[in-house]
């Protein structure tokens, strides 16, 4: 028992719950850190990307974990489509010596004359960004990249993101994982044709 | 001996390092990896023949950090639409007035004393003072009011979003309306991917743009087709992409001048169709996407509003 009336006991309490106090609060913290670090993901900035195909090359997936998707909304439905067919196309039809896509991903609808719906298939993309050239070289720029969160592993430095050289990736909040295009249009886009019975 | 064991030792290091630089840079790593294979190489259509470009720039006036949303020329004055605003301005660049608008216009046709202003779905007629005659009728939720252009006591309004011309008296009198079908068995009319749909009057004769088929179409007050001319390519002759030309004026010589949009390039045609020359080449510029709006003086000198980067670009011949 000291002069003061503590004890060596109750100093070593003492310790003992102030360190258990600062352990959990630290692991606390630690968590709560790991916990918003975690509620980013990476995502591609479509107004900044310059499609130069480096998210088919660079990407740690064997098939990249970007995708190409298309913003109906902005859209123009045409029927000489720049992200669909090859700039010197011989003809508007659906042959393969007519469409840019290298796996033939996209699949041209027949809506009404002369309006055409133009559909993704994920499966078969590659995200290397033809399309999404073309679109944006000659059409509304419909067609963009967005980095699929269903395969994207998620990795602490996006091996796409080093080497983009628009900076055009980055991490977003979890809460909003996609950046899509058309919401952020500032021109007023037509209404798409109604679809009819003839597709 | 032990110098021998050096050697090999040595040799064996030099060895392994060659290996190891070796596999590094035959190795796929990600940043190592070449070129996508499939890339869309697009450069050979900015590339153009030095000699078709007739016109040359000598002039630029900039507006600001404010976007600006349409240009008109008349009278020695240009016109140019902003957030809300008006701003008149003379062709050398000084600022004359600026005059506050009831909502935001996004193309202006002035005529005489008149300035006739589209406002998404509605028109507004002004005095080119600045003061309010009358706001016309709504042409509904859907409308999107892209281009005006008048003769004599004719008011002709290009509507987007419904894909149609309307004809009006100079008092807001609908007069009537027509979609462009080229025949009563056409299955469609005016093709109009995006918000672009330019009209303009010549010599008493409307001329409307029919993007979508990449057409310049003449017709009667009433919406009979009298005439066309179209030219699909990507090349510099045609007009490239889903919705051009974009934007489309006639100099008081009868020429065409077109602004078309993603490959931005201005042209020059002759009432034919045939192309006379360039006024504006493309760039591979990736931030500049937005077709020009384009307004003609008296002399035949383009102004070409540039949305990408707040200014009037102005070009004259060669």
């Amino acid at each position: 028992m000291g002069k003061d009336g503590h004890s060596r006991r109750d100093f070593i309490q003492t310790s003992v719950r102030a360190s258990l106090f600062i352990a959990i609060g630290g692991l606390g913290a630690l968590g709560a850190s790991r916990a918003t670090a975690s509620h980013t993901v990476w995502q591609i900035d479509p107004f900044k990307c310059t499609q130069c195909g480096r998210c088919a090359t660079e990407c740690v997936m064997a098939e990249s974990a970007v995708k190409c998707i298309h913003a109906y909304d902005i859209c123009g439905y045409c029927d000489l489509c720049g992200g669909y067919l090859k700039p010197d196309a011989n003809d508007r039809a659906t042959g393969g010596e007519n469409q840019l896509c290298p796996t033939a991903a996209i699949s041209r609808n027949f809506i009404e004359e002369p309006y055409f719906e133009y559909v993704i298939d994920e499966a078969l993309c590659i995200g290397c960004a033809k399309c999404v050239k073309g679109c944006t070289a000659f059409g509304n720029g419909s067609f963009h990249l967005q980095i699929r969160h269903d395969r994207c592993l998620d990795c602490n430095e996006c091996a796409i993101a080093r080497v983009c050289p628009s900076e055009a990736i980055s991490r977003i909040s979890i809460k909003k994982p996609y950046l899509i295009k058309g919401k952020f249009e500032v021109i007023p886009s037509v209404e798409p044709p109604k679809s009819s019975s003839k597709k | 001996m032990k110098n021998k064991g050096i050697g090999i030792f040595v040799v064996v290091i030099v060895v392994l390092i060659v290996v190891v630089v070796v596999i590094d840079a035959l190795s796929n790593r990600t940043g190592k990896r070449g070129d996508n294979p499939y890339k869309l190489e697009i450069d050979q259509y900015y590339k153009v023949d030095p000699a078709m470009i007739l016109y040359k720039e000598i002039r630029q006036i900039k507006l600001g950090d404010v976007k600006p949303l349409g240009l008109d020329y008349s009278n020695d004055r240009l016109y140019v639409l902003l957030n809300k605003s008006l701003k008149i301005v003379s062709p050398r660049g000084e600022e004359l007035s600026n005059i506050n608008l009831p909502d935001t216009a996004r193309c202006i046709h002035v005529s005489g004393d008149l300035m006739y202003l589209g406002f998404t779905n509605y028109v507004g007629q002004f005095h080119i003072d600045g003061r309010q005659i009358k706001l016309w009728e709504t042409l509904g939720e859907k409308a999107v009011i892209t281009s005006i252009a008048s003769k004599g006591d004719q008011v002709f309004v290009a509507d987007a979003g419904n894909r149609s011309v309307l004809r009006y008296d100079t008092h807001g009198q609908l007069l009537g309306e027509f979609g462009g079908k080229r025949n009563i068995d056409d299955l469609h009319g005016f093709v109009i991917p995006s918000a672009y749909f330019d009209l303009d009057v010549y010599d008493d004769e409307l001329w409307v743009v029919n993007p979508g088929m990449h057409a310049l179409e003449n017709y009667t007050d009433e919406g009979v087709l009298r005439g066309f001319w179209e030219k699909t390519s990507m090349k510099i002759e045609g007009f490239s992409g889903c919705c051009n030309p974009a934007q489309m004026t006639i100099a008081p010589d009868g020429t065409f001048i077109t602004s078309e949009k993603g490959l931005v390039r201005i042209k020059a045609y002759k009432a034919s169709g045939e192309l006379i020359g360039i006024v504006s080449p493309p760039t591979n510029d990736s931030e500049e996407t937005h077709a020009p709006e384009v307004a003609v003086d008296e002399s035949g000198g383009v102004f070409a509003l540039d949305f990408d980067r707040n200014m009037i670009r102005y070009f004259v011949k060669k």
